[in-house]
């Protein structure tokens, strides 16, 4: 069909795609098709159908002898099919009964909502997020964080509530980056796409990392545990039976990362050579994690998402017995440096800012996320209470960690942008913690894959899998970016603060404020506060990017 | 002079993609192949021979498509496409956003009917309704009209709103032939007649071709609005079966206690259908007496004539 323009009333127009017909999600050919209950021998004047229904009975039954069976040219669209309400199906017994309502569209409670979105949007960066505190100062680091959740709120505020502007459309299944195809023509549609990219990539990216990272651990640990050998004494950390690790004891003046190179195992030379956090073990990953990238769909995959939720809240009492044994270490140093502690307010307070950007992005899937809430009018408060929840749940851990890391023997300062990284690898707590969030990781991989080769294929093909071999190249350029940070920068922290700047930039402040205040403007509503305030948005989202690379 | 050899003609044109080939398909009761709308605009260069109202071929156009071969071989073939033409069909796509462009096309089309066959007459159907809201449809449908009828002048053209999806496509055909048939008030006064003599509930006339009703004739209120729609579509489907089997369909009867129904070939144009209710009235004696009106409406159409004979006459 050629697309001449917007349909008046927007229709779901025959299905174009050819894997329409293959999958069973059409639901339109599978709609009941009720035989016209005729009783031609008695005058019964009660008509048991409507006589409109009775006509589009004849009229189907007339066009789908036209075509073929599968053309869905002269298909009844989903305006002209009774609503389920009206259809009945007929027993052969002569009972008859109503499809039960909604079941297509299953809608959720305001509970499962939030917990969705909850869910979503933890990610991997809640281990970074002590790190990130330490960047900042303990102080500027809280007021960071509240500051950072209540604007990207507002953010995914507009977000969500922007289809509704639009008016002259038919927005129902419309997502974010439709909004800003609409509003700022191809150029919205194409930079929403790759900044979205940005941020699927930069998540793989740090998969990876941190699937080395947890693959060697297990695999030092179990080694270590099978040849009986205990490396508490190589490793500069504090006395006791919590053991927390600097890893590299090296100390820099800015504290900033110290991630390049080691990571090689401990006294066992040969093991250190085959087992390297990031010579050897990521490219083992390779065999494992290639073939799952080829899968055509991901939806195997889905059934999985409870790992994740159970990795979070095990994170959680983790974090919760660490503090109970270590206790806290605080002191207040407002703005001079020492040697144990950090000061309150630090200048790298920008890489904080880079990380939570990520941290609390939902930005793109939050109306998909959204549409099948059972109440829509509370849509805003659900909303806010999901960003409450994550926004506690990163405090609690990054609070803890941070009170709890036992300063005096160690510095602040070592705080490894992967918390985990400041536990031995014979901690059993930690090895289950790591063991997790590797399963986790693992199955969440290839859904991520799987969305980028959507945007990509569907973008560049029209075709989400043209062929076997486009797939195998898109996804050896995934895997070959993924091995090599790996190799060369497996500083989460890092990544995960550009990725989140930089897609932040477009996604969670520019393209919102801006979407917010067109509309407005257009009818006149504008008011000088709020463009003031909107374009205040624009100028902290470019600087937060500009911010991660002087930093 | 040469123009009675030649076949007269009913041009279905309109813009690529604006339901024309569903169109014929369903009110012609053609089979559309997958394949042949896979090509792309509709390429129907041979004359589709379909014996419309007896004497009129049915050819159908794509006119205003982007397709650079389909202009040069339209502009080109202009003439002789335009000639000889008794009916042009002009489907316009409501939802189409390029009005300007959609009239332009059309105009050009009236411009080359003006000269070619001034005497045609031109119908306008505003297609795919349905993709309007309920409510907005009356309004649409006016504005398109009022504009519609203003661009065609000198020439007057008759409008419709249809969609395949509900009864108006069925009912704008209906009217459509009902404007082509010759002497149509003449064969109702008959019809009318006809039927009371034989004593029969309700008698239909339809075309041959495609089972549009021309007019009809009932003696008492009938429940089903829809139903010369429904009896088309079954007899139709019917039509199908039947040429699966390369055998052609002539005519049916249907009885139980209750009623008595006929079906079959009345004159060269049409079919009738009789509802006979006395379930004690041989089927033979309507049946006869179907075959005596037979020859007196050929009478009446031969009389008469279709238009073109009546050229002849005048000239």
């Amino acid at each position: 069909m050629e697309e001449e323009g917007r349909p008046l009333l927007s229709s779901q127009h025959a299905a174009d795609s050819p894997q329409a017909s293959a999958g069973s999600v059409d639901a339109r050919a599978k709609r009941p098709f009720y035989v016209e209950p005729r009783n031609i021998v008695d005058h019964d004047p009660q008509e048991r159908i409507s006589a409109e229904a009775a006509i589009l009975n004849s009229r189907l039954h007339y066009y789908s002898r036209l075509t073929g069976s599968s053309d869905p040219l002269l298909s009844p669209p989903n305006h002209v099919v009774p609503q389920p309400e009206e259809i009945y199906i007929y027993s052969p017994l002569g009972i008859a009964f109503k499809i039960p309502e909604g079941d297509q569209t299953s809608k959720n409670s305001s509970l499962i909502s939030i917990f969705a979105i909850w869910n979503t949007m933890m990610g991997t960066s809640i281990l970074s997020i002590p790190w990130g505190i330490k960047q900042a100062g303990f102080t500027l680091g809280v007021v960071i964080l509240v500051l950072t959740g209540l604007l990207t709120l507002y953010c995914c505020y507009i977000v969500l509530k922007s289809p509704r502007t639009i008016k002259s459309v038919d927005t129902t299944d419309w997502e974010f980056p439709d909004v800003c195809r609409h509003y700022f023509g191809k150029f919205g549609q194409w930079s929403s796409l790759l900044f979205s990219l940005v941020s699927l990539l930069g998540a793989m990216v740090v998969y990876w990392v941190l699937m080395s990272n947890f693959l060697f651990n297990t695999g030092q640990f179990i080694y270590n545990q099978a040849h009986n050998i205990n490396v508490s004494d190589s490793q500069f950390g504090n006395n006791g039976s919590d053991q927390v690790i600097c890893p590299y004891p090296v100390i820099h003046p800015e504290g900033d990362d110290c991630g390049s190179g080691g990571g090689d195992a401990g006294n066992d030379i040969s093991f250190g050579r085959y087992w390297s956090k990031t010579n050897t073990v990521p490219l083992y990953l390779i065999v494992l994690l290639l073939p799952l990238l080829s899968f055509r769909s991901a939806s195997f995959f889905a059934r999985f998402t409870f790992l994740g939720t159970i990795s979070v809240v095990y994170l959680i009492v983790l974090v919760t017995i660490k503090a109970v044994r270590l206790g806290f270490h605080l002191e207040f140093h407002w703005f001079d440096p020492t040697h144990f502690y950090v000061p309150e307010f630090r200048a790298l307070f920008p890489q904080l800012t880079g990380v939570l950007t990520l941290a609390f992005f939902i930005h793109n899937c939050i109306i998909t996320l959204m549409k099948n809430n059972k109440h829509q009018e509370n849509n805003v408060r659900d909303l806010s209470v999901a960003y409450l929840l994550v926004g506690l749940t990163y405090l609690y851990v990054g609070v803890l960690i941070f009170g709890s890391f036992p300063s005096p023997p160690l510095v602040k300062d070592c705080i490894q942008p992967n918390f985990l990284d400041n536990f031995p690898s014979n901690d059993v707590l930690v090895f289950v913690a790591r063991m997790c969030l590797l399963f986790q990781m693992v199955t969440v991989y290839p859904m991520l894959g799987y969305l980028v080769r959507v945007q990509v294929m569907g973008q560049f093909f029209g075709n989400h899998y043209p062929s076997f071999f486009h797939v195998l190249v898109l996804n050896i350029f995934i895997v070959g970016l993924g091995v090599l940070m790996a190799k060369f920068y497996p500083n989460i922290g890092s990544i995960i603060r550009f990725s989140g700047a930089i897609c932040g930039l477009a996604l969670v402040f520019v393209f919102p404020a801006l979407v917010h205040m067109i509309p407005l403007k257009r009818e006149g509503r504008l008011t000088w506060l709020s463009a003031v305030l909107h374009s205040f948005l624009i100028v902290i989202g470019v600087a937060n990017v500009v911010a991660q690379f002087l930093m | 002079m040469s123009n009675t050899a030649m076949k007269k003609k009913v041009l279905l044109m309109g813009k690529s993609g604006s339901g024309k080939t569903s169109m014929r398909s369903i009110i012609f009761a053609n089979y559309i192949a997958r394949d042949t709308r896979r090509l792309g605009a509709t390429i129907d260069v041979e004359h589709s021979h379909v014996r419309f109202l007896g004497n009129l071929v049915l050819n159908l156009w794509d006119c205003g498509g982007q397709d650079t071969f389909m202009e040069n071989y339209f502009t080109s073939q202009r003439d002789n496409i335009f000639r000889n033409v008794e009916v042009l069909i002009y489907v316009f796509d409501v939802e189409s956003r390029e009005l300007e462009k959609d009239m332009h096309y059309y105009q050009s089309c009236l411009e080359a009917i003006l000269q070619n066959s001034p005497d045609a007459k031109v119908f306008c159907l505003v297609h795919k309704m349905d993709l309007v809201q309920e409510d907005q449809r009356d309004l649409i449908f006016k504005e398109r009209e009022e504009d519609l009828k203003r661009l065609s002048r000198p020439l007057a053209c008759t409008c419709f709103r249809t969609s395949i999806w509900d009864e108006t496509l069925y009912k704008a055909w209906s009217s459509i032939v009902y404007q082509l048939i010759p002497n149509v008030q003449q064969l109702e006064t008959n019809l009318r007649n006809f039927a009371q003599i034989i004593e029969a509930d309700e008698v239909l006339l339809f075309e041959r071709a495609t089972f549009l009703v021309i007019s009809h004739y009932q003696c008492k209120e009938q429940r089903d609005a829809h139903r010369f729609e429904k009896i088309s579509n079954i007899i139709k489907q019917f039509k199908l079966s039947c040429s699966k089997l390369a055998a052609s369909f002539q005519s049916m009867e249907v009885r139980n206690s209750n009623f008595a129904a006929f079906i079959d070939v009345f004159t060269s144009n049409t079919y009738v259908m009789v509802i006979m209710s006395d379930p004690s009235i041989p089927s033979a004696a309507t049946l006869i007496n179907i075959r005596n009106a037979r020859k007196h409406f050929e009478k009446l159409e031969r009389v008469d004539g279709p238009k073109h004979s009546l050229h002849m006459r005048m000239r």
